[in-house]
């Protein structure tokens, strides 16, 4: 623990203090406010997740198989159907919402998220090209991740020399993502069509035929991932103001960029192998985390939280909406989060 | 109208779609290979390479042609008109907005080819009011990159609401779903008939435009100053704009980046002037088109791959150098 100089002033304004010798706490309170908001709504939004459906369960009837009661069909239903996929939708969601905020602070944009920088369209391909393309059946997780790194690094490399900044490295990143997408379209044009059919649900985002284990890798993921994100969002929050002044207060900037890349980059590389591109998760979750939370810090809980949500929301809209056909959540975000990327642009002044 | 500083570029363009044309016959996916195509093309008794070579290669190669020359045209236009280098009929949404036109029109249950190619000009036409009223706005006018932002935006959502479409009717899905990709393969002549008039109106617009629109690319105030109408410039250019890329679009599918990359390599083969360009668009376009279309054929043969895909992977490496370029290419 490095020596802080105390602090003599009483009590910020808005946050809740706590200190014990050398050990303080400082929590602000609008933080907490909006995490309480979020989980209450996350509850309300799973519960009905679980609910609704071509076989509504009542709410009676969920709290009966709660408690370990209840009939054998509604339980089939909620154990072996709904609640997997809704355990897929709240972690894809919190992983792309985390890698979207992480992201974004880096970038200091709030549109350089992963998925418009090409990054989900790079793990795409990697995990097309798993099942179809060359006939390996490695993982779709291994792949997937390979992918992301792949076209980070590439979208990166571009970005290093020449004016790349701000808005032309989110232009060089379309580009690569669309370089990839066609990729994918190349392997799924060449492919057998149940091959092709298999590999389907990559190019939209769907939860539909989550491939086994690849949920299981990205809640591991998850475990390790977030503390590793509430982490860096210290370092983060004084990254956001310029170089000069975080390196003035400590930051080792270069290290600190690479590991934000990198949690980035596997958390979306994860959660695109069991989801495909979702991309807009990553640009709302953190949008709506931001709006709620307290400017004063990098919200990645929050994040997390609100992508979840979103991911809920979206898939149940798109089993309920157009029931007994189901859409694929992909298409659902694209829908809602294309107007908003919209709004977000032609606001006056979108950079952060 | 060809002046000397165009002449050879042009002369050079002339001679290479020449050889991608003949290329373009002799080439193909399936059995009948490049000698087998010589043969029918010189009058040899071969029925079922004279019948690839005539009936199927022809017409793909005139369609090729003619979107080739109407996206390029296109994209230069577009560029003059918004003041920015990377306008482009794919990126920007305009060829999106017309897909999702015929997608609805396809689920409705019609699917007439006339019918089509108005429709998509219809879309094209919405396409280009959106981008160009987005243009208008503060701000995002002035800066080319997050136009295309806003043009990716808003393709995605349209792309987005073409599949809800498609998802929705099985029927449409089956018809459209090789066509949304952007290709050139199965298309026939009356295809090509359906979309000529209103092309041909176009071009003979556009030849009355030209010089007034070399005045605007110095801006508004000098186009005025000149006794020219900026307004009206502009909504004329519009209409050509969205007949040539709807038109476009209703034979071929939505196609990326040909707006983009062929007004570049015009401009850095005869300078920036904007006549210049648009002459050389017209054989540069088609030669780019029919090149990825030959590829598209023989990459994968004995199966083809769209053609939308390989001018992504062309074309997305041109859009990341001009984004690259430390200070974006200007249109004077």
């Amino acid at each position: 623990m490095d020596q802080r100089p105390t602090l003599s002033a009483g009590r910020p304004q808005g946050y809740w203090w706590w200190r014990r010798g050398r050990f303080s706490l400082l929590i602000d309170q609008r933080n907490v406010a909006a995490l309480l908001t979020l989980s209450v709504v996350l509850l309300v939004a799973s519960m009905a997740y679980l609910s609704l459906g071509n076989i509504t369960v009542t709410p009676a009837a969920l709290w009966q198989l709660i408690r370990g009661e209840g009939e054998a069909m509604p339980r089939f239903v909620v154990e072996q159907l709904r609640l997997p996929r809704l355990v897929a939708a709240l972690a894809t969601g919190a992983a792309f919402a985390v890698a979207g905020c992480l992201m974004q602070t880096l970038a200091r944009n709030r549109l350089a998220t992963p998925g418009i920088i090409g990054i989900d369209n790079g793990a795409t391909a990697f995990a097309v090209a798993s099942v179809v393309g060359v006939g390996l059946s490695l993982a779709p997780s291994a792949m997937a991740l390979a992918g992301a790194a792949t076209a980070a690094v590439i979208t990166f490399g571009l970005s290093v020399g020449g004016g790349a900044r701000g808005y032309r490295f989110i232009v060089a990143g379309i580009g690569v993502g669309a370089v990839f997408a066609a990729l994918t379209q190349l392997m799924l044009a060449r492919s057998a069509i149940d091959l092709a059919n298999a590999a389907w649900p990559w190019t939209v985002g769907s939860l539909n035929s989550r491939p086994p284990h690849a949920t299981l890798v990205l809640l591991i993921g998850l475990l390790l991932g977030m503390p590793v994100a509430v982490w860096l969002a210290r370092s983060l929050g004084l990254m956001r103001f310029s170089d000069a002044v975080a390196t003035s207060l400590g930051v080792p900037i270069q290290r600190r960029r690479v590991q934000v890349l990198v949690t980035s980059v596997v958390l979306t590389g994860l959660a695109v192998a069991v989801a495909g591109p979702i991309g807009m998760v990553s640009l709302i979750g953190p949008e709506i985390a931001r709006s709620l939370g307290s400017p004063r810090q990098v919200p990645i809980l929050a994040s997390a939280l609100a992508g979840a949500l979103v991911m809920v929301l979206a898939d149940l809209c798109g089993r309920l909406m157009l029931a007994p056909l189901e859409l694929p959540v992909g298409i659902v975000t694209a829908v809602v989060g294309g107007p908003w990327l919209l709004w977000i642009l032609l606001r006056s002044s979108p950079s952060r | 109208m060809i002046d000397d500083p165009l002449r050879r570029p042009m002369r050079a363009a002339l001679i290479l779609l020449l050889m991608v044309c003949v290329a373009s016959l002799v080439i193909g996916a399936g059995d009948v290979g490049v000698w087998r195509s010589v043969g029918a093309l010189s009058g040899a008794e071969d029925v079922d390479a004279a019948f690839t070579v005539w009936h199927l290669r022809l017409p793909r190669t005139l369609v090729g042609i003619v979107v080739g020359a109407a996206l390029a045209v296109s994209g230069a236009l577009l560029q003059v008109i918004s003041r920015n280098p990377l306008a482009e009929p794919g990126l920007l949404g305009v060829s999106a907005g017309s897909a999702l036109a015929v997608a609805v029109m396809l689920s409705l249950g019609a699917s007439m080819m006339e019918l089509r190619v108005g429709v998509a000009q219809l879309g094209a036409l919405l396409g280009c009011a959106c981008v160009l009223s987005v243009t208008r706005l503060r701000g995002v006018g002035n800066d080319p990159v997050r136009l295309v932002l806003a043009g990716v935006a808003f393709s995605s959502l349209l792309a987005a609401l073409t599949s809800l479409l498609l998802l929705m009717d099985q029927r449409a899905a089956d018809e459209i779903r090789f066509w949304v990709v952007g290709s050139l393969s199965g298309r026939r002549l009356d295809d090509l008939l359906a979309v000529l008039p209103s092309m041909a109106l176009a071009g003979l617009v556009l030849l009355v435009l030209v010089r007034p629109l070399s005045s605007l690319a110095l801006g508004e105030r000098a186009s005025a100053g000149l006794g020219h109408h900026p307004g009206r410039l502009r909504l004329l250019s519009v209409a050509i704009v969205a007949l040539l890329v709807g038109g476009a679009t209703a034979i071929a599918g939505p196609i990326a980046f040909i707006g983009l990359v062929v007004p570049f390599l015009a401009r850095s083969l005869c300078g920036p002037d904007l006549r210049r360009t648009l002459w050389l668009c017209l054989p540069l376009g088609p030669l780019l088109v029919l090149l990825a279309d030959i590829l598209s054929r023989r990459l994968v043969a004995p199966s083809e791959l769209p053609l939308g895909v390989l001018t992504a992977i062309c074309g997305a490496p041109v859009l990341i150098a001009v984004v690259r370029a430390r200070r974006l290419p200007t249109l004077s």
